[in-house]
């Protein structure tokens, strides 16, 4: 699924991953703890393609292809989803019109007709239900005004409608109360399908103990220093990152 | 085309001024001065909403002046949905009895290639509301000025302006006087500038000194959308009592980039995330007109002008 190799990568002139090497087979639950400043975010971005985030050297191949060649866009087309941290706002533009016009960038890119507004209000409402998440969301502004769990449900929602095979999950526990985080978590588990890859990013034991990780890896100064199974991310909640 | 029905007064003007579906409730007169037509519209209160729809011939010149009384109680919705292809001078007068209403819809293209000018004055008296909704994409000159006068108690202006601009000019200036307590404005201004676009705007409120209890709000933006484009954005408050709620606000920079890979990263082209993101910013204040179908046409024009 995806294959990261030697790959480095600088922000603002600042090398911040060094040498990183993983990979990711179909259906694999991994996930990367590390302290602040470490660059666990930087991962998740510079696979997205965000502009600055410059590969010095390396490369990335995910299902085959070389990820780094290609657009952002060009990338979540090709089934990769990162959930941000922070989910923009986007004032002036309701959610429901904006989840439609995603869904329909990638119906296109599929050589699929716009979805029909009618199949899209069902598809919406189903999603939606399963996520507890009311119908009057969606016309409000896209995460303007939402609460810190609505902002992360409507970014499992968007995972949900489009379908990806790589879902990287940058610090979604942040900002989370313990219910929020409960339901989030359950959410996503039910988009473990035995196919689809998952790269979970999180400081704390917390959030795995819900979304259970085949492959945990520590991440210090831009690399992964030691991978385990689930234990390692207990042990690192009992003694911290200072101490391995 | 524009939307009016069968019930809507429509003043054509082309070589000359024709009227249709004037009613007991619209009294239109107009001089066909080939130099500087003159069209007088007086509006009785009626049952139903007075409306009336301009049509201009838009491969002629335009020059006109409008001058439109309402009465005690009255209401008007006038709509111009005109595609202005040639040169336009266009000035309208309104005067507003106590508890008129007037509710002005301006949903307008210009050819980039032309001049364009648009005056308006408008008086309002006692307890009137004018709702006033401008959205234009600007030409090589386009002058669009615009000064109320709240000359007595409880009168209130709302408006919102929003310019598409594609290397294309446009000059706003909105003066707005307090001239009697109680009186609130509410206006909002919008652009986009694209190409090699100059678009400024000028917004100017004056609160008179015996103006007690006045409340007015002014916000502009602006999205610089290309290297050569510029928006100006001038803010001009002049309060001289005490007794007001005033503010103001004007911003213009460019897209968040932030925002632009946020929807990259859904799968959205460079391209339709710019446009996206255009539709947004200037959508932020079409919950302001309340009336349904107006709003749906603004709502059209900017999607189909970003």
């Amino acid at each position: 699924m995806l294959e990261i190799k030697n790959l480095n990568v600088s922000v603002e002139d600042k090398q911040i991953i060094k040498n990183l090497n993983l990979k990711i087979g179909p259906g694999e639950v991994h996930a990367i703890m590390g302290p602040n400043g470490s660059g666990k975010s930087t991962i998740a971005h510079t696979l997205a393609g965000k502009p600055n985030y410059l590969v010095e050297s390396g490369n990335v191949e995910f299902k085959n292809k070389d990820l780094i060649a290609k657009d952002p866009y060009e990338r979540s087309l090709l089934g990769l989803f990162l959930a941000f941290q922070y989910p923009i706002e986007l004032p002036g533009v309701t959610n429901a019109s904006y989840l439609k016009q995603i869904l329909n960038a990638h119906r296109k890119s599929r050589g699929e007709n716009p979805i029909d507004a009618g199949e899209f209000l069902k598809i919406l409402k189903e999603k939606s239900k399963n996520l507890n998440i009311p119908m009057d969301m969606h016309s409000r502004f896209v995460n303007a005004g939402f609460s810190g769990g609505e902002k992360k449900k409507n970014e499992v929602l968007q995972m949900d409608l489009l379908d990806p095979s790589l879902i990287i999950m940058d610090e979604t526990d942040s900002g989370l109360d313990v219910d929020a985080l409960k339901s989030t978590s359950e959410a996503v588990n039910k988009l473990r399908d035995g196919k689809r890859s998952f790269l979970i990013i999180t400081h704390y034991l917390r959030l795995l103990e819900y979304i259970e990780p085949d492959h945990v890896h520590v991440f210090s100064d831009g690399s992964i220093i030691e991978s385990g199974d689930k234990s390692l991310a207990s042990r690192i909640d009992n003694e911290g990152y200072e101490v391995k | 085309m524009n939307s009016a029905s069968s019930l809507d007064c429509l003043i054509e003007i082309s070589e000359k001024i024709s009227i249709q579906n004037t009613s007991d409730t619209i009294k239109i007169d107009c001089s066909n001065d080939e130099n500087n037509p003159i069209i007088d519209i007086e509006i009785e209160k009626s049952k139903i909403n007075n409306r009336i729809y301009l049509v201009c011939n838009e491969n002629h010149d335009i020059k006109a002046t409008i001058n439109i009384q309402i009465h005690d109680n009255a209401t008007l919705v006038f709509v111009d949905e005109t595609n202005y292809g040639r040169t336009t001078d266009i000035t309208m007068n309104t005067a507003m009895r106590p508890n008129a209403e007037f509710e002005l819809y301006r949903f307008n293209k210009f050819n980039v290639s032309t001049k364009n000018s648009f005056v308006h004055n408008c008086d309002l008296q006692s307890n009137c509301i004018f709702r006033d909704f401008n959205f234009s994409n600007g030409s090589k000159e386009m002058s669009n000025i615009t000064k109320i006068s709240l000359n007595e108690k409880n009168s209130k202006y709302i408006g919102s302006g929003v310019v598409i601009a594609d290397s294309t000019n446009c000059k706003n200036q909105l003066d707005i006087s307090h001239m009697s307590q109680s009186a609130i404005s509410d206006c909002s201004f919008k652009t986009v500038s694209r190409g090699k676009s100059n678009v400024t705007f000028k917004g100017k409120v004056f609160v008179d000194n015996d103006c007690s209890d006045t409340v007015s709000s002014q916000i502009s933006k602006g999205l610089v959308m290309s290297d050569e484009s510029k928006i100006n954005l001038t803010p001009i408050l002049e309060i001289n009592n005490d007794d007001v709620v005033c503010s103001h606000g004007a911003a213009s920079g460019k897209p968040d980039d932030t925002v632009l890979f946020y929807l990259a990263s859904r799968g959205i082209e460079k391209r339709d995330a710019e446009k996206l993101y255009m539709q947004g910013f200037l959508s932020e204040f079409l919950n302001k007109i309340e009336n349904v179908q107006m709003q749906s046409k603004a709502r059209d024009y900017i999607n189909q002008n970003c």
